[in-house]
């Protein structure tokens, strides 16, 4: 399948009845700034077209299709969405950790691997081999899953388990640096030393993630992926762990991708977020214009699902409805059965993922497009005031 | 607390308490030691109220509707229900569960996942006496309370068909199907997708306003508690912290652990705020002595790690558990107003 970019126009083509409705041939539209061919630069993952179905022909349910997404060093991507809107999928199919019956079908995962005196290195993660992949996870990308107690192994010490992670990386490091070094990484996510004696069943919850966290920087990766990191948590450890996270990031400076539902932890601590609904994108913004000035009807029933902590008490209302069935998704626009503004291009044609003009935010919707015949409701034409990002707020402050 | 109030209480604790005693894992001669899951907690059930109890896990709250539910049995404490005290010891009668329902944590394994939605609602009719001619409308009828339409649909269905928010609804039309008076409600929206959350929160909202249930709303997320409640406890490691009316609490809050837990919720509202600064996390043990925050308290004082703190009242219908309101203007030592012995009056 090839990754060229399709013109608005193109899409509404599109309305043969003979197309299942997990279309397939649904173009999206890609930011023209970003270069396809040669040189990334500061541009440390680019993900083009990439879609993922679980199972075989007929049966194939697509859960997640076609998503662009583009990820700077130093920088935390967000991904919102609920349960079953593919987003732990996504992350998984692009560090190649999926496994069957998750096939991905198409698109690409450009990876910079940083520059040499060859000039720059670039890796494609969908078609690198084991050995390539091999090299890369851990010691390049990282990732943090939402249950540590699962995720470390019950029966080994916590320091073994950074010993097999430093040994098998680091070939030449000595027995007594490799214990130093957990000893330090440990130090790092404020745990005491004495810990690493331990089983992972005697520590608590916080503990356990803050060790995961500490593994995932053993190898000082460039890319750490957190999949849902603090969800089992309490809100106080949440807030600490997020914390001693983002020092972390300051100090080592990798980028991150952050997957959660919620909505308002993400809007605090990513610099863009994308949100996803059923397997796609549906938006695409800096955190402070998805928090202020939401474009997606979703996006913004999304942020209204969350009650707030001060101010009058009114009720609210969530989205009606419930997430669709990936394996009967209705019609058009995934979301449109559940939408309060949705008019009659909605149920029939898919709305692509359209750059908002001069914003650098895109958003996937009916309403937004230039000819839509429909006017943009006062509650999705808002306009940010903020535009300052969490890395760009922290140099403000350390400067 | 007005008369008609009190005649209205459908529920009462007082002095609840549950010990457990458990050993060292691990070392099998190793002298017990008893841990105070849920320690002297007085509460009201008040019908067309909403209380919401908000703490971190092993708070106590999960014991607290259980043994308010009677499935555990208190090590010490009274129960009242509608006026009638409660032998806490003795086995838990029919009458009692068809007064006091309890909607558990997990939609999906809380249904019996062979049998259709009709046996599941079925069977409490059946065993709380409806006849199998009436029962079938009955549960009809307990499903349309809770916005699932058409009933007979959702009869046909299985556990796997529905999803998370419609399956949630289901359990709480079991337990609304026998016309209980209290609804204890544990964790109910915290497993389900946040966009149906608050339709599951503004039922249960509806079933306290239109049909004068008392419902005691148990969870972590102190602003669903504060969108929901009429009235707030905060618990922290078996103990309440802080109690007020209304949201209070939420808006200005006295005790250091409450303070903690409202500066740690997310609000992208604020966008200049910073993390807050917090307890060194590395203790989150329990004191055994004094106050049990305090290892954790960045307010600590000598007399927190000696004495346990009282409840002081800090407002009206507020009141907090820690020294530093011991010489606030209201310097009267007090118990909590639900603590009151019974036939006492108010006092604030």
């Amino acid at each position: 399948m090839t990754t060229e970019s399709v013109g608005v126009g193109d899409v509404v083509k599109r309305d043969d009845t003979t197309t299942p409705p997990t279309n397939r041939t649904s173009p999206q539209v890609v930011a023209s700034t970003i270069p396809k061919e040669g040189a990334m630069g500061e541009r440390i993952l680019d993900v083009r077209d990439f879609s993922v179905d679980y199972g075989w022909g007929e049966n194939a349910v697509r859960a997640v299709e076609s998503v662009d997404l583009h990820l700077d060093r130093s920088k935390v991507l967000g991904i919102a969405g609920e349960s079953g809107s593919g987003k732990s999928t996504l992350v998984y199919a692009i560090t190649r950790l999926l496994r069957a019956p998750g096939v991905i079908t198409s698109g690409e995962a450009r990876f910079n691997l940083g520059s040499n005196d060859d000039g720059e290195r670039v890796i494609d993660l969908v078609t690198a081999s084991e050995r390539e992949l091999r090299s890369i996870r851990w010691s390049s990308i990282s990732i943090v899953l939402q249950s540590a107690l699962s995720a470390l192994n019950p029966v080994v010490r916590v320091g073994a388990q950074f010993e097999q992670v430093l040994k098998s990386h680091r070939r030449a490091m000595s027995k007594v640096d490799r214990r130093a070094r957990a000893a330090e990484l440990l130090g790092l996510v404020g745990l005491n030393s004495d810990r690493l004696d331990r089983y992972p069943h005697e520590l608590s919850g916080g503990q356990r993630q803050r060790i995961m966290i500490a593994l995932a920087l053993a190898l000082d990766p460039q890319l750490v992926i957190m999949d849902e990191p603090t969800t089992a948590l309490d809100v106080v450890t949440q807030r600490e762990i997020i914390g001693e996270l983002f020092e972390l990031r300051e100090r080592f400076g990798f980028a991150m991708i952050f997957i959660t539902h919620d909505l308002s932890l993400l809007t605090e601590l990513a610099d863009e977020i994308v949100v996803m609904y059923a397997g796609a994108l549906v938006e695409r913004a800096s955190a402070r214009e998805l928090y202020e000035a939401p474009r997606h009807p979703y996006t913004l029933g999304l942020l209204n699902s969350f009650p707030p902590m001060h101010g009058e008490h009114t009720e609210l209302f969530g989205i009606p409805g419930s997430p669709p069935d990936l394996a009967h998704l209705p019609t058009g626009c995934r979301f449109h059965p559940r939408c309060p503004y949705a008019w009659a291009r909605c149920a029939n044609e898919s709305p692509p993922l359209i750059e908002i003009e001069g914003s650098g935010r895109s958003v996937s919707c009916w309403l937004h497009v230039a000819d839509a015949n429909v006017a943009v409701p006062v509650e999705l034409s808002r306009v940010s005031t903020s535009k300052a990002s969490p890395s760009e707020r922290a140099k403000e402050v350390s400067s | 607390m007005t008369d008609e109030m009190t005649t209205s209480v459908q529920l009462g604790a007082r002095h609840l308490t549950r010990h457990f005693s458990v050993r060292t894992p691990g070392r099998l001669f190793a002298a017990k030691r008893i841990v105070r899951a849920v320690d002297d907690v007085s509460l009201d059930l008040v019908g067309g109220e909403v209380v919401a109890v908000v703490g971190e896990s092993g708070s106590g709250k999960s014991v607290l509707a259980r043994m308010l539910a009677r499935i555990v049995t208190p090590t010490s404490g009274d129960l009242v229900l509608q006026g009638k005290p409660i032998a806490i010891k003795s086995k838990r009668t029919l009458d009692y569960a068809s007064q006091v329902q309890l909607v558990l944590q997990d939609p999906f394994a809380s249904m019996n996942p062979v049998h259709r939605m009709s046996h599941n609602l079925l069977r409490p009719l059946l065993i709380h006496g409806a006849s199998k001619q009436d029962a079938p409308a009955m549960a009809e009828a307990a499903l349309r309370r809770v916005s699932l339409e058409p009933p007979s649909r959702y009869l046909e269905s299985y556990p796997h068909e529905l999803s998370g928010g419609q399956l949630q609804r289901v359990s709480i039309a079991r337990a609304l199907c026998i016309e209980p008076k209290v609804l204890l409600a544990d964790e109910p929206i915290s497993m389900l997708d946040v966009s149906v959350r608050l339709g599951v929160l503004n039922l249960l909202r509806g079933l306290c306003d239109n049909d004068r249930l008392a419902i005691l709303y148990i969870t972590h997320d102190i602003a669903s508690a504060r969108y929901i409640a009429d009235s707030i406890i905060v618990m922290y490691a078996g103990e309440v912290v802080e109690q007020s009316r209304g949201t209070t609490l939420v808006d200005e809050p006295t005790h250091p652990y409450t303070q903690l837990l409202i500066a740690s919720v997310p609000d992208p509202s604020d966008p200049t705020r910073d993390t807050p600064p917090t307890g060194e996390h590395a203790q989150i043990e329990i004191a055994e002595k004094g106050c049990r925050f305090s290892p954790r308290c960045p307010h600590v004082m000598d007399r927190c790690r000696e004495e346990e703190p009282p409840a002081f009242i800090v407002g009206e219908n507020h009141t907090s558990k820690c020294w530093l309101y011991a010489d606030h203007d209201a310097a009267v030592e007090v118990a909590l107003p639900t603590r009151r012995k019974e036939g006492e009056t108010a006092t604030t």
